[in-house]
């Protein structure tokens, strides 16, 4: 059923994308402000604190925060203009009906609910309650993504429930749980400032966590040098003590061939690793054959580049090693993560001043949202679905059986499979747009055609909520009220700025009416954010990440606690791993050899051309936000293919030509932008827009196995020189995915 | 030409010297033309001197002023290239008709004003038509070239002097001569209305209140605010208090237009006589769009008019700024997105120079 | 006025325009970003680098201004055309050693980087040193800068032989008293020794 209701332009029209550009009241308008309300941006992990100014329950503009701790008062251009998001015009203001043909009409909440819980009966009845699918995201609040996880697993009692961060911070995550035995960033962001070499990879800091930049550039004022790997000379690589402009996929070759040198010149610490660590020799064994001259083929790169490399981090007495979703979006994301922790942990610089390991989480809450019991396999308090003590207590807590809660369901590509195959028919989603932020975008644009039946809560019509049969108006980050855990695994206080506007509902009282529609509402019998916190502090006891301590009053008063912090008179835990003590049971860590391996998709004959694909500074993940903000989508209006001159002038392609980027699976036609600053034989598009101008019609669905991953990273294309495109859709706002 | 432009730029001698004749001579005329206008002091009103006096004063200070501000070499190109441009044989006549426009749109309409903010216009438009209408009224009085009679046949019928000259008569009890006698009361309400809105708009742009400042910004709009209401006081004690405090709200009103015309050429009033000696600018800017491009030298596009920049570069020289690079070219020949550029990437390689040399060694 | 002054560095922009973005939420412009923020040349380079008015000693943009429109604060912060008397001429525009004015079509005036007056004046920081991600723009005290910084902040600058004292100040390298102004194109900085860092392809090949 769930077909697109009208096509898109169409669509498009009622609903937008479309831009604001101006504040509630205007830009003249001085009137005093009514209030000022600290909180924090919603566009990524980093969670900076901003003001919000408000008149008359309408957000009018922002005001930094100087003394909030993380960002002091900077903000990304995101940050700034996000006030803009606030009376939008295409705000979702009541929930919509699909009518075919017409696009949607507005219902009234008792209609539009009442659907839903028929629908969810019937599907479930019919196929058995894993028909029913549920996508969430790792934008939504602490509260709200353990509220989607319990809601699975009691109301509706479905195993299959993932979330978008399974595009984001699973290969980190596991890496990080294998070998640390935790999953969260080692060190609060200070640590970075008094590191003497940082070694970055896979991060374009400068654009997807700005704040960042801060942090090492303050490094590097005290003397430290920074090493970075990216196939693109991003903004800090140029500024950057050594580059090295690593071929996608060959990050491994760097790493192993680096602490092959570190071995080879003792630039380890032995005393650490006998005393801390378990499994080195089997890494050194496999390291070995990783000379710089073989690490060099795997890397793509000169092999001076590695021993360098080597040089500059191995002897250092402090060192930061931080990556993001570079060397995480692969078929061996956790492989390449492992590689690098391993680095890290040979010179036993962990856990001290200075020393430090960190993964940069993408999305806002990148990092709660994956400890609250929203992927398919883990219950709050980051426990495994799977394990029957886990199960026991989280059953206590919710007070059902614990054989009524389901296993281990599909993860978010899996997942749409299964909707492709048939073998699930229904689906709410939350916090996810799909079509544009998954692999193989043509792929998710059928499999959504397939649904029986599709809900979607959201506060705009994405571009997959347009394949909905109900929308349901839910609320924006600063109409509610929660916590998130920012990058460092600091947790904070959204507060709520303003009410959400008549007839959108904040997003937990939509999931608590389904609830008690479903016949289950005493198991949802919140009052509000605060309780659901409060439930979830108890659900996390005792585990690895321990929220027991916490509560939103110490957590306003110390402007935010880091987890684990397991009782009300703890102070939290900013620095892991301090004195070599770490997450697993053996309190070590846990070195784990790895060999590279190719990608799934290697450049051929016909398809010689690697793509690859990440963010651009002004806009945040699928672009449902960012694409409305006037000002942002001027700084970047339109995705756009960046590739080398050599290969510009080998294709005959000039900067600014129309180009067709295309894959076995899909294509894009966008400007081509010719730069030095991309390696020679891999192209580069931004993902944030949607249709033909999405580069996920192009990437594979190949996942990494430990993680469920997709390998956003590398696929193989061939760009060629385009004509203008002229087609409804290309004619449409660059906002909306045309092209000028 | 080019030369004399050159020696435009420069002005010789000594300025003050120079502005102080120049203010002489202004206050000459004015004493002149209201001794030629009165009649030889015929039909000048005594009880109106210190009007008249102030105003000499202001003359002096406006001449003296507008001197000053000629002298400075930027302000002396313009007006010397103004004239240049305005009076080119041949066009002559479509520049009159272009000076008729900018006239209209600029001056009549301030539409340029509008286009900052309706409540700008709002309080500018209401602001300056209010003091042009009550000066073309009050001064010509002021200096005895306009006066009234009673009719020699009758009591009801009024008639009016210009120079002396009869030029109209009207019933006392008529429109026309309510219109004209409360021609000053109506200029009163208008500037008001104008006050208010300036001073509303002051009140509450946080923008406009950061970097305001009473001598030069608050000042000139109590001033007027003052003048009409004394002023309106006077109406009101004529027509509604039979006189009441008649005497003492006069000179109060006196004092207030008095202080205000001494002000005139130091404040923000001196853009009165300010904007239009520039409407040349017009007259420039087109010719520049018409003629020669300067092209950048760094990066090879045009950034504005040749003309522009061949004469800043007269103007730096006569304010002693000295661009020529070292290599023979002339930095007002670089386009200011390259100064930028050029800046950045000065600094940025002083930085990476000195970490290879750290490097090296 | 607090005590803090404002410092540039160049080298440290990565481009991401939050300035040019909060610039625009300035209550004595707002709506209307006056922050420069150039590429320098993108197809070699990702180098971007921001332009705020530095404030001169003695202004040359007020200098060559024939409507005398241009004018400095006590406290030394050279304003945005004064509205009565600018006539929209870009005199300061065209000569500005910076390239700081700008010109306004919509409402034939210029206007410029005022360091938020309405901020600075009730001492806090301007917008776009608030926001700065990278430090590229920064308002802080000169004990402040002096300690946390590599090299040393300047405010002297040789255009030609037009010597230019500004308010804000630049971080150069700790010998360089002051910046001389020489035309210099990307390909021929020595960021370009070894031949052309930037570009990935010959960084592939040595
Ligand atoms: C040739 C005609 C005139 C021109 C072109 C002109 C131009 C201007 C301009 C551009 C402004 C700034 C407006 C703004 O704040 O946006 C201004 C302000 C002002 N003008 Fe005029 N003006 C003219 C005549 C007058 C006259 C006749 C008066 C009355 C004495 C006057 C009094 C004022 C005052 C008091 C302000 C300040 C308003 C405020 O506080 O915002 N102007 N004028
Ligand atoms: S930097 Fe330019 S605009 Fe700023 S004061 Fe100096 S000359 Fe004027
Ligand atoms: S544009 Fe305005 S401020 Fe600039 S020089 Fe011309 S009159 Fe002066
Ligand atoms: S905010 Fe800072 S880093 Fe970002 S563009 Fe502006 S100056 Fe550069």
């Amino acid at each position: 059923m769930a077909k697109l209701s009208a096509d898109i332009p169409k669509l498009v029209e009622h609903f937008g994308p479309s831009l604001s550009r101006i504040p509630a009241g205007g830009w003249a308008d001085t009137r005093e402000d009514d209030k000022l309300v600290k909180t924090h941006c919603c566009f990524c992990g980093q969670q900076c604190g901003i003001q919000l100014r408000v008149r008359e329950n309408k957000i009018i503009g922002f005001e930094p925060w100087e003394d909030f701790p993380f960002n002091r008062g900077k903000l990304c251009p995101k940050g700034v203009k996000r006030y803009m998001q606030d009376e939008h015009p295409d705000r979702l203001k009541s929930p919509l009906q699909r009518v075919q043909d017409k696009g949607f009409v507005p219902v009234g909440w008792d209609a539009a609910l009442d659907r839903v819980v028929s629908e969810i009966r019937r599907i479930q009845e019919t196929y058995g309650k894993d028909s029913f699918a549920i996508l969430t995201g790792a934008s939504l609040t602490n509260e709200k993504a353990y509220l989607m996880g319990k809601f699975a697993r009691v109301a509706l009692q479905t195993a299959n429930i993932d979330y978008n961060g399974r595009l984001c911070m699973v290969s980190a995550g596991t890496a990080s749980k294998k070998v640390f035995g935790i999953d969260r960033s080692g060190n609060p962001w200070s640590d970075i400032v008094a590191a003497d070499v940082i070694l970055v990879a896979g991060a374009n800091i400068a654009e997807c966590a700005p704040i960042t930049t801060d942090y090492i550039w303050r490094a590097r004022d005290r003397g430290a040098k920074l090493i970075v790997i990216d196939p693109r000379m991003t903004p800090i690589a140029r500024n950057a003590d050594l580059y090295i402009p690593v071929r996608p996929g060959g990050d491994i070759g760097v790493f192993n061939g680096m602490l092959h040198v570190m071995i080879k010149r003792g630039w380890i610490d032995q005393d650490y690793i006998s005393k801390h660590t378990i499994g080195f020799e089997e890494v050194a064994r496999t390291v070995e054959k990783y000379t710089p001259e073989y690490a060099a083929r795997i890397a793509g790169v000169p092999a001076s580049m590695i021993v360098r490399a080597a040089e500059l981090f191995g002897p250092a007495k402090t060192s930061f090693v931080m990556h993001a979703r570079g060397i995480e979006h692969h078929s061996k994301g956790v492989e390449n993560c492992i590689a690098m922790m391993s680095l890290a942990l040979a010179t036993g610089r962990l856990g001290r001043e200075g020393c430090g390991y960190a993964m940069i989480t993408g999305q806002g809450n990148g990092q709660g949202g994956r400890e609250q019991g929203q992927k398919c396999d883990q219950l709050p308090g980051n426990r495994k679905i799977d394990d029957p003590e886990a199960r026991r207590y989280i059953a206590g807590v919710w007070d059902v059986p614990e054989s009524s809660i389901p296993g281990k369901g599909l993860s978010a590509v899996p997942l749409m499979e299964a909707i492709h195959s048939g073998k699930i028919k229904g689906l709410i989603s939350i916090c996810f747009n799909p079509v544009v932020s998954l692999p193989d975008a043509n792929f998710t644009r059928e499999a959504l055609g397939k649904l029986e039946f599709y809900t979607a809560i959201d506060f705009f019509l994405s571009e997959t909520a347009q394949h909905a049969d109900i929308v349901l108006a839910g609320s924006l980050m600063e109409e509610d009220e929660g916590t998130t855990t920012n990058v460092e695994g600091r947790v904070i206080r959204h507060r709520k700025v303003v009410s959400p506007p008549e007839g959108a509902w904040e997003d937990w009282k939509i999931l608590l009416e389904l609830a008690r529609r479903l016949g289950k509402g005493n198991k949802f019998d919140y009052a509000g954010p605060r309780e659901i916190f409060d439930e979830l502090r108890v659900a996390s006891k005792g585990s690895v990440s321990d929220y027991y301590g916490m509560t939103w009053d110490r957590i306003d008063e110390n402007n935010g606690l880091f987890w684990p912090c397991p009782s009300l008179d703890h102070p939290g835990t900013p620095r892991l791993y301090e004195d070599g003590k770490f997450g697993h049971p053996d309190g070590k860590a846990h070195f784990i050899p790895v060999e590279w391996r190719p990608s799934v998709e290697m450049p051929d004959e016909e398809y010689p051309i690697i793509l690859t694909t990440g963010r651009v500074v002004s806009h945040f993940l699928s672009g449902t936000q960012t694409r409305r903000i006037g000002a942002l989508v001027d700084q970047t209006s339109e995705p756009f293919c960046e590739m080398h001159p050599q290969l510009a002038t080998k294709l005959g392609i000039a900067d600014c030509d129309f180009v067709k980027v295309e894959s076995r699976r899909g294509h894009v036609v966008v400007h081509a932008k010719v730069v030095k600053t991309i390696r020679p034989d891999t192209v580069f598009v931004p993902y944030h827009w949607p249709h033909d101008r999405s580069a996920n019609n192009m990437t594979i669905r190949a996942l990494d196995p430990q993680s469920e991953i997709p390998e956003f990273k590398i696929c193989a294309v061939r760009v060629m020189k385009a004509e203008r495109p002229i087609d409804p859709i290309a004619k449409l706002e660059v906002q909306a995915g045309g092209i000028r | 030409m080019n030369a004399d432009v050159s020696q435009f730029a420069k002005a010789k001698g000594s300025d003050t010297v120079r502005a102080t004749t120049w203010g002489l001579l202004a206050t000459a005329a004015l004493i002149g033309g209201i001794f030629i206008g009165s009649r030889g002091m015929r039909d000048f009103d005594p009880a109106l001197v210190s009007y008249a006096g102030a105003t000499l004063f202001a003359a002096f200070g406006l001449g003296y002023r507008f001197s000053m501000w000629l002298r400075r070499p930027p302000t002396r190109l313009y007006w010397y290239r103004g004239w240049q441009l305005f009076l080119t044989p041949g066009s002559f006549w479509k520049n009159l008709g272009h000076l008729f426009e900018i006239f209209l749109s600029n001056f009549v309409l301030q539409r340029f004003i509008e286009r900052r903010s309706h409540m700008r216009w709002t309080a500018h438009w209401f602001l300056a038509w209010g003091c042009l209408m009550a000066g073309a009224i009050t001064f010509p009085l002021s200096f005895g070239w306009i006066h009234f009679e009673t009719g020699r046949s009758s009591q009801d019928i009024y008639r009016a002097f210009l120079f002396g000259i009869p030029v109209g008569q009207f019933p006392v009890h008529s429109v026309i001569a309510e219109l004209a006698f409360n021609a000053l009361d109506i200029a009163a309400v208008m500037v008001l209305i104008g006050v208010f809105s300036a001073l509303w708009r002051r009140g509450r742009d946080h923008g406009a209140m950061a970097v305001q400042q009473f001598a030069n910004d608050l000042m000139p709009l109590i001033l007027l605010f003052a003048i009409c209401v004394t002023g309106l006081f006077l109406t009101a004690s004529t027509h509604l208090m039979n006189g009441l405090h008649y005497t003492f709200l006069s000179q109060l009103h006196a004092i207030t237009v008095i202080i205000t015309l001494v002000y005139l050429p130091f404040g923000k009033f001196f853009h009165v006589f300010q904007r239009p000696a520039q409407l040349g600018v017009d007259f420039y800017k087109r010719a520049g769009r018409e003629g020669e491009q300067a092209v950048c030298i760094r990066c090879e596009l045009p950034y504005g008019s040749r003309m522009q920049m061949d004469d800043l570069k007269r103007v730096q020289e006569a304010l002693h700024i000295h661009y020529q690079l070292l290599d023979g070219t002339h930095y007002q020949d670089v386009c200011p997105k390259c100064r930028r550029r050029n800046l950045a990437l000065m600094q940025d390689n002083m930085w990476k120079s000195t970490r290879i040399e750290s490097e090296r060694s | 006025m607090t005590n803090g002054e404002f410092f540039i560095d160049y080298s440290r922009c990565i481009g991401c325009e939050a300035c040019v973005q909060a610039c625009g939420e300035c209550d004595t412009h707002r709506g209307v970003s006056m922050i420069h923020l150039e590429t320098i040349e993108r197809r070699d380079s990702v180098q971007t680098a921001p332009q705020i008015c530095m404030h001169c000693e003695d202004p040359i943009c007020a200098q060559v201004c024939p409507a005398d429109a241009i004018k400095k604060t006590p406290d030394g912060v050279v304003q945005s055309s004064l509205k009565p008397r600018c006539i929209g001429c870009s005199n300061c525009v065209m000569s500005c050693p910076f390239g700081v004015p700008k010109y306004q079509i919509d409402i034939d005036q210029m206007m410029k980087c005022d360091m938020c007056y309405d901020r600075t004046s009730v001492g806090k920081k301007p917008m776009c040193a608030t926001v700065c991600p990278s430090g590229a723009l920064t308002f802080t005290t000169m004990q402040d800068i002096q300690r946390t910084r590599q090299g040393v902040p300047v405010n002297e600058w040789r255009f030609g032989v037009e010597i230019v004292r500004t308010k804000v100040y630049v971080m150069v390298p700790k010998e360089v008293t002051r910046v001389d102004v020489d035309l210099v194109q990307i390909a021929t900085t020595a960021a370009a020794l070894p031949p052309d860092p930037y570009d990935v392809a010959l960084m592939l090949e040595s």
